[in-house]
Parts: structure tokens; sequence; C-alpha cells
């Protein structure tokens, strides 16, 4: 990952250094983003959940939050969308919905940032999904570096520092943000910002310091190389671990819901109140319902709660680990914030490591 | 580490899910929950599928669901679909007949590995309504038939009312280089055939030589366990022998997460799979 003052990647911009926003002129910043597009960005939801939200007021934004309930991969793939608008005339017709009206999406953390990432590759190889891509090139991403919690682990699945997918990327300082340009979208909005001035020194060398001060405070990990999950899941196929995790788990798919990098979705029909037409939607699904790998028969292929919790653990860290070269996980530590059985992901993978460890076969 | 958005050389086909509307031509109940449906795409165009690859049919309101090709892709201006009465979507189907509209996305998946089979003998083993997804493989048998060896076809059904396609197969037999051995596993009054369950035909099986001989099978998973026995007894390579997997897809284009065996997405990867893949795979059967 580049480091400050690194701002040049794309598109023949160069900065050759950061440059400073200050945190007064950023309700300003908002104010004239939203006057002329969508800007989604953490807000404050009851007295200490956050959650990323379309926002009419700048006064909204709460820009120091841990972690969002859901992650800003829902404003890219929507829990819910309508994918394809039909009629039931007799003559009947379909026509795709493709939403590519730009938006802004404000203070997203680099682990979700990474998430979005993931998201740009599962979406694009081998056949592109025109919805998520018609959004996601709409999309301008402000990242925003955070302070971690117990909860996370991204220096674990080498996401802390994620940049890649982002347009322009804020670092706290003093007095405000040290602003890096990415992209042209990046420096385009940037031009919406009201006063932007050269970082002193001392600002230099404060956002120099925050990866290294954020990687200090992160008290979880994976113990060992991630590079080797794959071969570690793959042995441990049988372990004991899945079915006790299973005995505690109540398949409620919470973990998949806030998951940053869960994509697996389900697709329905509905149909209007005159039944002259409908539209079908494609909604957020989980693996660890009961019904996720039913067919007629009936046959369900996965209908061992343990068979279901496995499932997640391995399609993570194991199936798209190894197409994608690193874990499909970005070290948020929502499932296991979220978790109705306490159960965490980090510390059910380190479980089965240890079994390699002290030899378990 | 990959990331971000390739550049976008090739756009997204906007229409990706986005089924074509196809008229039915005709439809005809062949059991008390199979219908057979010949189904044709607007100008008469072909799909040009492979036998054991399936299409995604849609009724607006009811959904889509994953249904396997029925006919040989040498039937040219309309393909048939046998669909099974199963759940909403296949029960709404079964209200529909000729002149009646139906959407149609795909073909999806592999199919079966025609060149492989070529020159060699081909044992065809069809559980209920797995006969639908190798009558297409049949078919394309027949209309080259001189390009394979015997052809022997198994099919088994609980009951003789529900065997598929009867009236075909008795003229498969005509040919003396096709074998057809039927099976039902409960035995009916007006019923002299065999009776049992699929792989109690196997001993029938006169094999030369495992090795010069290719083996497509489509049934429920109990099926296949016992049948993989059989064919391991018999010492068919593993190589050699082909199953389809039936999952849950919901797009078919190896996305939405439903199909996923293993690492493998069936739309994608399969629906048709090698037992030699399959034994690498734990959640296959």
């Amino acid at each position: 990952m580049s480091g400050h003052g690194n701002g040049q990647r794309m598109m023949g911009i160069v900065t050759t250094q950061g440059v400073v926003l200050e945190a007064s002129s950023l309700p300003k910043m908002l104010a004239r983003m939203v006057r002329t597009r969508r800007v989604m960005a953490p807000v404050k939801r009851g007295r200490t959940a956050f959650a990323f939200d379309w926002i009419d007021d700048p006064a909204e934004v709460a820009l120091g939050y841990v972690r969002t309930v859901l992650p800003p991969k829902k404003a890219i793939l929507p829990a819910h969308e309508s994918i394809l608008d039909f009629s039931l005339e007799p003559t009947q017709t379909a026509a795709p919905i493709i939403d590519d009206e730009p938006f802004v999406l404000f203070g997203v953390h680099p682990c979700d940032m990474s998430g979005i990432t993931q998201l740009d590759w599962a979406f694009s190889r081998n056949v592109k999904d025109p919805h998520y891509l018609a959004r996601r090139e709409a999309a301008t991403i402000v990242a925003l570096d955070c302070m971690p919690d117990e909860y996370c682990f991204c220096t674990s699945v080498g996401t802390a520092g994620t940049r890649d997918g982002a347009d322009l990327f804020l670092t706290p300082i003093g007095t405000g943000f040290m602003v890096d340009v990415l992209t042209a979208k990046g420096a385009a909005l940037l031009e919406e910002a009201p006063a932007l001035r050269e970082p002193s020194a001392e600002e230099l060398a404060e956002a120099e310091a925050w990866p290294e001060e954020k990687a200090r405070c992160i008290t979880r990990r994976i113990d060992g190389d991630i590079a080797d999950l794959p071969d570690i899941l793959e042995r441990r196929y049988e372990s004991d671990v899945w079915n006790s995790t299973a005995e505690r788990c109540y398949s409620c798919g919470t973990c998949t819901i806030v998951c940053p990098t869960c994509f697996c979705f389900d697709v329905r029909d509905e149909v209007n109140l005159p039944l002259t037409g409908g539209s079908r939607g494609r909604h957020w699904d989980s693996c660890q319902f009961l019904d996720f790998a039913l067919v007629a028969g009936p046959h369900n292929f996965r209908g061992k709660r343990g068979s279901r919790v496995r499932h997640r653990w391995l399609r993570k860290f194991e199936y798209l680990h190894r197409e994608y070269g690193r874990p499909f996980c970005t070290g948020c530590g929502r499932c296991t914030q979220a978790c109705t059985a306490d159960i965490s992901l980090t510390d059910v993978l380190n479980e089965i490591i240890a079994e390699v460890n002290v030899g378990v076969t | 580490m990959r990331s971000a958005p390739e550049s976008t050389l090739e756009e997204p086909d906007q229409r990706l899910y986005v089924p074509e509307m196809a008229r039915i031509v005709s439809a005809e109940d062949l059991t008390e929950f199979e219908r057979l449906f010949e189904i044709r795409l607007p100008e008469g165009r072909d799909l040009e599928h492979v036998p054991g690859q399936f299409v995604q049919v849609s009724m607006f309101g009811f959904g889509e669901a994953p249904i396997s090709l029925c006919s040989s892709p040498v039937k040219t201006g309309s393909f048939e679909l046998c669909v099974r009465r199963a759940g909403g979507l296949t029960a709404a189907l079964h209200g529909l007949g000729a002149g009646d509209m139906v959407g149609i996305r795909g073909p999806f998946g592999n199919g079966f590995p025609i060149d492989r089979m070529q020159g060699k003998d081909v044992v065809i083993v069809a559980g209920g309504i797995g006969m639908a997804p190798v009558r297409s493989l049949i078919q394309h048998i027949l209309a080259d038939r001189d390009s394979y060896g015997r052809m022997i076809v198994l099919h088994g059904a609980r009951e003789p009312d529900l065997l598929l396609f009867t009236d075909e197969i008795e003229s498969w037999g005509s040919d003396d280089r096709n074998e057809i051995l039927l099976t039902v596993d409960k035995p009916v009054e007006g019923w002299d055939g065999h009776v049992g369950v699929i792989t109690t035909l196997f001993p029938r099986l006169k094999i030369d030589s495992p090795s010069s001989l290719v083996v497509a099978m489509c049934g429920p998973p109990v099926m296949y366990r016992f049948v993989l026995l059989e064919l391991r007894s018999l010492r068919i390579p593993e190589d050699q022998s082909f199953l389809s997997l039936e999952r849950n897809m919901r797009c078919g284009v190896g996305k939405c997460g439903h199909c996923q065996v293993d690492h493998r997405y069936v739309c994608v990867d399969g629906p048709v799979f090698s037992a030699a893949e399959l034994a690498h795979l734990h959640e296959g059967i």
C-alpha cells in the first residue's frame, strides 16, 4: 500500500503530498455534495449504534464511529433491489432496472473499502453483473482511516491500509483530515471543498504515524500465516470444531447479513396490485439458513447446522481465498460483535489452526 | 492481491438476468407429475445447447427455476423441457399450454462431454425425472448413431406409470445396437418387467471392456451413491462416468451462491461432473 503524501495512483492525477481539509470546512463540503447528488454517510442510530444512510443534512454525519451495523456495501448491493420490471399483459415484456445515478459514499473505513474491492472482484469475474457494476461505477468513495476496537482484526487479513477502490482517502489529524487524492473522480469531488491548505511538517508526520498507531491498538488476531488457511481448513474438514460451534449457533444469519463480503442472494418476484405487472427482486440471502441448499425432493445438501457453519468459514478462508488470493474477509469484526450466540470468527479459526499445530488428524 | 474492477473493456450485459420471452408450441402431461413442453424462441432461433445443459425458466409473478433441456440440439426451431411439479413455480407452469409464454435464460452449465463418448459404448442411467436431461443425450446419439458403439439405457421409476418417454423408449430399442432396461421399485399388477432399484439391473449389463465405455447418469443422490459402487466393481474408470447434480440455482451465472458444492458452482462448473471430480467434492451427493 502506498504511504501518505503519495496520492498519485491513477488517471494521471499527481499530488506530491496530501492536502489538509479542516474539520470546520467539512459541513460546507457535504452541503455542496448533497445539492448535486445522493450522499451516503455514517449517521448515529440510538445511543451507541451507527449506520450508513442517505443524508440530507451534513449535521447528521457522524464520522467518529468504529463500525456501522451494516457495512457500506448496501450502497452498491442493496439488501433488496429490483433487477427487472415485467408486464403481465398478454404480450409479456421485461426490462432491466439499472441504477447508475451518481452518488458519494462518504467515510468508509479501510476494512469496508477492502470489502467493496472484494465484491468488485466477485461481481466482475467470469460474468459481469450489470446491476452491481452500474452502481459501483456511479459511486465516488471517500475513505476515512479509523481507530480499532477489540473486535477488529484487519491487520491479520491484510486490509488495515486498504486504499484501493477509494477515490479520496482521509486520515484524521489534529484539526481535520489529511486528504490524499487517489483518482480523477476524487479530484473532482475535492473541488467541492471550500478551503484546502498545504499541510505542515507536523501534520504530515501525524498522518504518517496513524497506521502504526492503529496497528498497535489491535488485539484480536488470526494465529499464523493466512496463506496457510486454505490448506489448514481443507485438512480439518471433519473437525469437531464445526459441530461444537454449531451447537451454539442459531442459524439466524446475522453473521452473513452484517458481513461486508457476503454476496449470496435470492431472487423473488413481486406483482403489483392491479396484477398488470411487477418486478423481480434480488435480496440478500444467507448460507446459514436451513433452506439455502434445499432442492425439490426434498433434498437438503446442507441440512445439518454444522455443515452450514463450516461452509461459512470454508467459503471465506478456503474456497474464495484460493481463487481471490487472500481471505474473503475484511477483519471488520461485525460478525463476531453481532453474533447472537457469541461465536467469534477468529476464535473458531484459531481453534482449527491449533488442531493442526498440535497434530490432530 | 487482486483488486478493484478490471478496466471495463467489456461492458456487462444489461440483460444478464432478463429472460427472453418464448412461446409454448405444445404441452402434454407425461405422468401424474411431469409435463412436457415444446418451446419456441422468437424467430425460431436455436438455443444451441449441449445435452445436459439447463435453462432458467421464468413465469413472471411466480419466479424462475432451473430446468434441464430435454431435447437434443439436433432438433431445430424449438426445444423441449420436461417439468416435474414440485413447487409453486412448477405448479404454475403445469397450468400453461400451447400459445402461452414463458421466459427463458440460458443455456447454462457445461453439459455432457459428447466428445468423450464418440466411438465408445455409452451406458445411460436415469432415475425418475433424471430421464429428462439424458433424453437430450440419447436423441443426440440416435441422430448420429454410427459415431457411437452400443447404447444401453437403464431407466427406473417408483412405479410403471412414472417411467418417462415409454413410447420413445420402445422405438429406441428397435436398433439392435441399443439396449433398454427398465425397472420399477415396487411390483404393480400388470407390470411384467423388472422390479427393484436401478442397481438391480446391473447384473444384466454385459461389459466386455470397461475402458471403452462411458457412463452418463442422472437421478437422485441416493441413486448415485449405489450406482457409483456398481461402476467401481465393474472397474469402469472414474473419469469415464459422468453425473448431473441438482441444485437450487437462482442466478445461473455463478453469483448467487445457492448451487455451490465445495468450491465449485454447479451452474457454471457443472451440472455435469465426472465421478473422478465428484470424489474430491465433500458436498456432491
